[in-house]
């Protein structure tokens, strides 16, 4: 008897749980809807910009890159899903990009938005966006509007998706390079008394000089030079000798007068890697160069031995900032424009071009596409863009009396704290939306890192002493003023297609550089000839005209159809 | 667990139960066995046959989003292009080798292992040895190529340590930039990670082994290595044969995870795998004909290499798979 009432009890207890549950449940739904409603109707009545009701909505976002995800109470997002209605849901990209990608168009799985990607496109798994824009995205409409043509796809003149950088408002200022150079320690600067260093000779000669004289950083072994090239991060080994003639980066071509042919197997590359192959065996460059993975190269980086190397400098930031960290000051590093010699004028820094096939791109499984168009353009008011660019007036920034905006010390290293980002900035809207770049119509800088005043009060004692010394304002100074860009410029942007022969090719060619670039570089230094002929020799096989007449042939269409 | 021992026995003593004629009969009588193995069947049609169909796709200039009919049918021109690839050859060369020696190594090592395991008397130490060495097989490949990257290096790698330590090498090799180490270490890998979960299954075989045997070979004077030999070996015999038919068929799986995290320029001639080539020049193209081309390929050499086994062990007059 008593095991039957006990079991009754439970029973009953279970069920008044659900219960509970199930109201409790309904009780939280009608508080957030009353919630929201009440939101709507202030934002609305705040904005008074947009007729339609804000109904909470959500969007599924794909990033095609490793991102974290931002905290659930995220202030910035919270602000968002407040006053415009929108929570985003987003899934970061975790393993092989083309993997996922080829998982993701097999099953024609496609979240509302995702990143751009040529793949992508090729499968048409982006809507096109030129209609919507008309219709419903009057601040999109302006932003782009010098940029339309560059933005439509080459294959069908559609545009698929809106550029996350490269559109310019106002004056730009720039206190931050983060391009491809030669990068040198800031102590070997100091030690050999700031000298200006110009050509590639110079550049090998200090680090040899610094690394006789201090064989061991904080009881490492002091590398000399590194040289990546690890799974799709090449341009290390790669991309070098087109800059140091003085040409901008096009990527795996240099174009001249608008032909543009590879490089790779020509006399300036020879001289590139012969100066390799001389510094290998003066022992400069890392043993271990050419089997590292990037986390091993960070690693070195972060450590402060590494004395040099080719890089862009985004791809090393986090290195960068670990030295920061460490207190490492002098072990960060200056990007010099190297070149041949004296009468060639680097071209490292280029003015900013469009971002294309980067950014986001609506997907045609998304249910209401003017609904996304509609709060992508919500957020293009100047208002949102400093929100999300500065953060929230009085707790990420001040305002002077001269209406310039500075931070406080505070506010700065709150910034860089990788947690208190996560809590406290939308992050990945930030890099992917389309978003103002340059100044805003009150002449403030559309980020902190350009800001002149807060570039100069963020700057450390040690680096003040550098930029003093060669008197420069900022790191970026040490580039020549560049011109204006070539209308097809940058090469490497362009799209070779899906399943061309043209993408074989340049498959192959990489193939060949990975393969016999390292042997070359690493031979003795009588055999370094035989090496490179081997090298050229292989290229020879490759059908090298198929790759350089498609970019020829989309060069020419770009200045065809971008020229104004 | 005695029950089914003894139905088993009972149903193993007909001499040839296939024979039997199906009638409805039997078939009424067999109906709740039949419908238990229909979703089972329901599973293999599904999954195992069904997406042949995408095999189709080898013979055209695939372009994803297209409907089936829109298809360019381009016949053999993507395995023309996958087999007069001067990479190819090379690529099935290495392909094959680390198979072979991924697949040798690993019954030898296992098999080693185990017949040791069995010897030992204390069963704590048995199982601690058995559980220490089978964990790594519950790492995935990208922690596995970390520890081996990492233990190879030149800078502070236990290996390079070790061995300058007992003089046996007098200056750090560097272990990854060499073509040759390449397939050893490889091997090696996969021999640290997977002994000890292969030795499983043989000391299971080994448990089954009637004790009355091993009696009957002391009775007669035969010490541990001569019951090793003679009763423990022979024992497992029908279990290595089978295992091995098997893993003949996955030789061309040499993998694809260890050679692409630890491969590089110096040794991508030793390195590059048939699968690395078809991401490569497949998946990484958009050109999904030629990496099903390639999928084809190996599916293709993989029967026909399992068959050939097949047939040798039934030559040989040994235990076979089918």
């Amino acid at each position: 008897m008593g095991g039957k009432s006990k079991a009754r009890f439970k029973l009953s207890l279970i069920a008044l749980l659900a219960l509970s549950f199930t109201l409790s449940g309904c009780g939280g739904n009608n508080k957030t809807n009353s919630e929201s409603k009440g939101n709507t109707a202030t934002a609305t009545a705040a904005a008074n910009s947009d007729s339609s009701k804000v109904e909470p909505f959500d969007i599924s976002v794909f990033i095609g890159q490793a991102g974290q995800q931002p905290t659930p109470d995220n202030k910035i997002y919270k602000k968002i899903k407040d006053e415009l209605g929108a929570t985003f849901n987003y899934e970061y990209l975790a393993g092989d990009l083309n993997q996922k990608l080829g998982v993701m168009i097999a099953g024609q799985d496609y979240p509302d938005v995702m990143t751009g990607n040529t793949k992508l496109t090729a499968a048409g798994a982006y809507i096109p966006l030129e209609d919507l824009i008309e219709q419903h995205a009057p601040n999109l409409k302006a932003h782009y509007a010098d940029y339309w043509n560059m933005m439509k796809d080459p294959n069908d003149g559609h545009i698929y998706i809106l550029p996350n950088y490269g559109v310019y408002n106002g004056k730009v200022n720039s206190t931050y390079y983060s391009g491809p150079a030669f990068w040198i320690q800031k102590a070997i600067l100091k030690e050999f008394g700031y000298p200006k260093v110009k050509t590639l000779d110079e550049y090998f000669d200090l680090i040899a000089k610094y690394k006789e004289k201090y064989p061991t950083i904080d009881g490492s072994p002091t590398i000399g030079f590194e040289i990546l090239n690890n799974d799709w991060r090449n341009w290390g080994l790669f991309n070098a000798p087109q800059h140091l003639i003085g040409h901008p980066n096009d990527g795996g071509v240099v174009v001249k007068d608008g032909v543009a042919e590879i490089f790779a197997d020509k006399d300036y590359a020879k001289q590139y890697y012969q100066k390799l192959n001389e510094a290998n065996e003066l022992g400069l460059i890392d043993k271990e160069t050419f089997v590292q993975n990037y986390d091993q190269y960070m690693a070195k980086l972060s450590s402060g031995t590494v004395l040099g190397m080719f890089d862009q400098h985004w791809n090393f930031g986090a290195a960068e900032d670990s030295l920061k960290t460490q207190k490492k000051d002098e072990r960060t590093y200056v990007g010099l424009p190297l070149v041949f010699d004296t009468n060639t004028k680097d071209y490292y820094r280029d003015l900013p071009v469009l971002n294309l096939n980067n950014g986001f791109g609506i997907s045609v499984n998304a249910k209401d596409p003017v609904k996304i168009i509609k709060l992508l353009d919500a957020l293009m008011a100047e208002d949102w863009q400093k929100t999300l660019a500065w953060g929230i007036q009085g707790e990420d920034y001040e305002v002077n009396e001269k209406g310039r905006f500075i931070r406080t010390q505070e506010q700065r290293d709150n910034a860089v704290d990788s947690t208190w980002i996560l809590a406290n900035k939308a992050k990945t809207i930030v890099d992917f939306a389309p978003k103002l770049e340059g100044s805003y119509s009150d002449g403030n800088s559309t980020g902190a890192d350009s800001q002149i005043e807060e570039y100069q009060a963020g700057l450390k004692p040690y680096d003040k002493e550098i930029l003093d010394a060669y008197g420069f304002n900022s790191y970026v100074d040490f580039f020549s003023e560049p011109p204006a860009n070539p209308v097809y410029y940058p090469a490497w942007s362009i799209d070779l297609v899906e399943g061309s022969e043209a993408k074989v090719v340049n498959t192959k060619l990489n193939d060949l550089s990975t393969k016999f670039l390292p042997k070359a570089i690493l031979a003795e230094p009588a055999e370094f000839d035989s090496a490179w002929s081997e090298y050229v020799a292989q290229i020879g096989k490759v059908n090298v005209k198929a790759y350089e007449d498609k970019i020829n042939e989309q060069i020419k269409w770009r200045i065809d159809k971008w020229s104004k | 667990m005695d029950e089914t021992l003894a139905r088993k026995k009972v149903v193993r003593h007909p001499k040839k139960p296939k024979k039997q004629p199906i009638t409805w009969s039997i078939i009424k009588s067999q109906n709740q066995l039949i419908w238990m193995s229909v979703p089972l069947l329901f599973y293999i049609i599904l999954f195992a046959y069904v997406p042949v169909w995408g095999w189709t796709m080898a013979f055209q200039n695939y372009r994803p989003g297209r409907p089936f009919s829109e298809q360019k049918w381009v016949g053999f021109d993507q395995f023309k292009f996958l087999l007069t690839d001067d990479n190819f050859l090379r690529v099935l060369r290495n392909t094959l080798a680390m198979g072979l020696i991924n697949m040798i190594l690993g019954f030898v090592t296992a098999i080693v292992l185990a017949l040791l395991l069995n010897e030992i008397r204390k069963v704590f130490w048995k199982r601690t040895v058995q559980t220490i060495s089978y964990l790594p097989h519950f790492l995935s490949w990208i922690i596995v190529t970390g520890i081996v990257a990492t233990s190879l290096s030149i800078n502070d790698g236990i290996i390079n340590i070790v061995l300058m330590k007992l003089h046996l090498i007098r200056e750090p090799i560097l272990w990854l930039s060499e073509g040759k180490y390449f397939w050893g270490i490889v091997g090696a890998s996969h021999v640290w990670k997977e002994v000890g979960w292969n030795t499983i299954i043989y000391l299971a075989a080994i448990a089954s082994i009637d004790p009355a045997l091993y009696e009957a070979a002391e009775i007669d004077g035969a010490n541990r290595y001569k019951k090793m030999a003679f009763v423990t070996l022979p024992g497992i015999k029908a279990t290595i044969v089978i295992l091995l038919i098997m893993s003949v068929g996955h030789v061309l799986e040499a993998g694809f995870e260890v050679q692409y995290l630890l491969g590089n320029g110096l040794v991508v001639d030793w390195s590059e795998t048939i699968d690395i080539f078809v991401l490569k020049y497949g998946i990484a193209q958009g050109n999904y004909s030629l990496a099903t081309a390639g999928g084809i390929f190996k599916t293709v050499v993989s029967i026909t290499l399992l068959l050939l086994a097949n047939w040798t062990a039934k030559r040989l007059g040994e235990e076979r798979l089918l």
